[in-house]
């Protein structure tokens, strides 16, 4: 097994301590730090794999998140020293819909999308339709993503979408939909591209589209 | 907030709901009698005359008529609010809690039986009183439309598991409170002390509301549920200490520290649960937040066993449990086959729940089946549709409840779409004799 597979089982395996020291390995034997956050990647569609399989659940997706933001934290010093960039996958825009507070979700699928190189602008909790509008304007994201706890979301949700059509905007991103509450009933009504109730889901159909999108 | 406009919708025959509601008005007490022997029947898990059909609310639908601010701070609109939806949409079952979550303040008065059942849940005015950081109001930290909402946080460190575990209630008081309410924060200040007072006069003025409520139901043909509250011991500690996020990480970073808490947390539960027991409680109500989130063998090893334990001694004592199972239970559909068989009554919000009834048929009485986001989003037609199959596929052997899960009906479900759905039960429920 190579360095590298070795850093991925582990965080599959969601060993913290194990890819934490693999990771300070690879950096301190100079190690291109693009390669680590390549890797993280990649574990992060195995973890997305793993989920759809049932073999992983949300408590998994919290700890895999955590160790990936550590990773990344002890990588990221390395590639400023090295005046490097990572050329994000994609950019996504994301939040709370308006009405809703909530916010541990939302939190798992920045994290994890972050790990998996996308770059991430994250609107916070309570996000009206219109900064949302704005928000697409300004970065001209990717993918644009939507979360809600509570019931009353699903309408916001709606609105936020109707708002990005009657914006001209629709065409330009894909909008998926995601929350303890969203089904696919909600998506249909909200008129989505898709819903998910697990980052790792999400993650997975957002690097799909970027395929997806990288090939035409 | 179009469902004054909604309410005069000219309908052409008059439909079961309609005679429904009449019944409700003619012979209040011989309707309530009627849903309470139907809903009794279905948790024994036998055939009633029709299939039971149960609404929950925490009160967000009332932003159909009502400035939200104003049902969760005052509890005279709050009876108005409620009565309005029970007459408009009547269920065999109605339970409304316009209040947010507040099992800990429940632990942290255990030992005051008059009070300890009553700050279970926090009102509008317990937060006012309090200034918790746990929850969120309209007109205070909200705008004034929108439901409260709970948002937890993390007010225990990881290293603080040790004096959790030697005395829950202690720790609760002195470190736990104090952080996590503005008006708590300093322990034997005049504050505090007027604090604690204040919640406690708040208890009585809410317990007289509730009283008034359920007066009001009865007039109105809705039969008192006696009901008692417990809690899964892991969700206390991710819901009030650690945050839902931090438990699961503690899980594997201190899975000793977290394994002995739940344990210690088993007995404060249960001695809050059985306060309302010599009064006649019948059910206990326990929601649950982690159970999907965590992989079966988590699950088998730091959830289960303890609320196991709680489920199982409550049934002991007469109790049976009404566990609102969020999410998708599905992979830990087996786990509740180990429980006495009548233990109680699980609703399911996802998950197949053709599937979760057959598994557990003749052993729990399942509740479930339809989503929020079908009531909002599908016509009458398809909703009416739906619900017949549903009720073929389900309703032969008893023991069945047709629910909208565990979450809240959207304010923005169209009237007819909550008419549809209680004209579908009455028109195919029946069970033919």
């Amino acid at each position: 097994m190579t360095l590298s597979e070795e850093f991925v089982n582990a965080i599959v395996n969601l060993d913290e301590v194990k890819a934490i020291e693999l990771t300070r390995k690879r950096l301190g034997a100079g190690e291109d730090p693009l390669k680590i956050l390549d890797d993280l990647t990649r574990a992060a569609n195995i973890i997305g794999e793993k989920y759809e399989k049932g073999e992983f659940f949300i408590a998994d997706l919290v700890m895999a998140g955590e160790i990936m933001k550590e990773v990344s934290e002890l990588v990221r010093p390395k590639l400023r020293e090295l005046g490097r960039a990572r050329e994000p996958i994609g950019k996504l825009v994301i939040g709370t819909v308006e009405g809703d507070i909530h916010d541990i979700g939302k939190n798992i699928v920045v994290t994890m999308a972050e790990a998996a190189g996308f770059e991430v602008i994250d609107l916070g909790v309570d996000v009206p339709p219109e900064k949302f509008v704005e928000a697409i304007q300004k970065y001209n994201p990717d993918i644009v993503g939507m979360s809600c706890l509570i019931t009353v979301g699903i309408e916001s949700m709606k609105k936020t979408v109707d708002a990005i059509k009657a914006a001209g905007l629709r065409d330009k991103v894909k909008i998926i939909l995601g929350g303890g509450r969203v089904d696919q009933y909600a998506c249909e009504y909200a008129g989505a591209d898709a819903w998910t109730n697990s980052a790792a889901m999400g993650i997975r159909i957002m690097l799909k589209w970027m395929e997806e999108k990288k090939k035409r | 907030m179009d469902g004054g406009k909604e309410e005069e919708v000219k309908r052409v025959s008059v439909q079961p709901i309609d005679e429904w509601i009449e019944r409700h008005k003619k012979e209040p007490d011989a309707v309530a009698r009627e849903k309470l022997e139907r809903f009794e029947k279905a948790v024994e898990l036998k055939e009633p005359d029709r299939v039971p059909l149960m609404f929950f609310t925490c009160g967000h639908v009332f932003a159909k008529w009502f400035k939200l601010s104003e049902v969760y701070f005052d509890y005279e609109k709050m009876r108005e609010a409620i009565a309005k939806f029970a007459s408009l949409f009547p269920a065999d079952v109605f339970v409304s809690a316009p209040a947010a979550e507040g099992f800990i303040l429940a632990v942290a008065f255990a030992d005051v039986p008059q009070i300890a059942p009553i700050v279970r849940f926090i009102t509008g005015p317990m937060h006012d009183i309090l200034r918790d950081r746990w929850t969120r109001w309209p007109g205070r930290e909200l705008p004034e439309h929108l439901p409260f909402q709970f948002i937890g946080g993390e007010y225990m460190k990881p290293e603080e598991y040790r004096k959790l575990i030697e005395n829950p209630i202690e720790f609760i008081h002195s470190s736990v409170l104090p952080r996590a309410c503005e008006n708590l924060s300093k322990p034997g200040s005049p504050q505090y002390a007027h604090t604690i007072a204040k919640l406690a006069l708040e208890a009585i003025n809410y317990f007289n509301a509730l009283n008034n409520i359920s007066s009001t139901l009865i007039k109105l043909g809705f039969p008192p549920l006696a009901v008692t509250f417990a809690y899964s011991p892991l969700d206390f500690i991710g819901d009030f200490l650690r945050h839902p996020t931090g438990a699961m990480l503690d899980i594997r970073r201190y899975p000793h520290d977290v394994k002995q808490a739940t344990e210690v947390l088993v007995k404060p539960v249960l001695q809050v649960a059985l306060i309302l027991k010599p009064v006649g409680a019948k059910y206990a109500f326990i929601p649950l937040h982690l159970n999907e989130m965590l992989p079966p063998k988590l699950y088998n090893e730091f959830y289960w066993p303890y609320l196991k334990k709680v489920i199982e001694e409550l049934f002991n004592n007469g109790i049976k449990s009404f566990v609102l199972f969020e999410g998708d239970h599905t992979p830990h559909l087996d786990t509740i086959l180990e429980l006495p068989r009548g233990w109680g009554i699980g609703v399911f919000e996802r998950g197949d729940i053709r599937k979760i009834k057959k598994r557990l048929e003749g052993h729990t009485c399942v509740a479930g089946g339809i989503t929020p986001g079908q009531l909002i989003g599908w016509s009458p037609e398809k909703i009416e549709e739906y619900i017949k199959k549903l009720i073929e596929d389900l309703a032969p052997g008893g023991g069945f409840v047709i629910a909208p899960g565990v979450a809240e009906i959207d304010p923005a479900t169209p009237s007819e779409n909550l008419r549809a759905l209680i004209n579908a039960v009455l028109k195919y429920g029946t069970y033919r004799r």
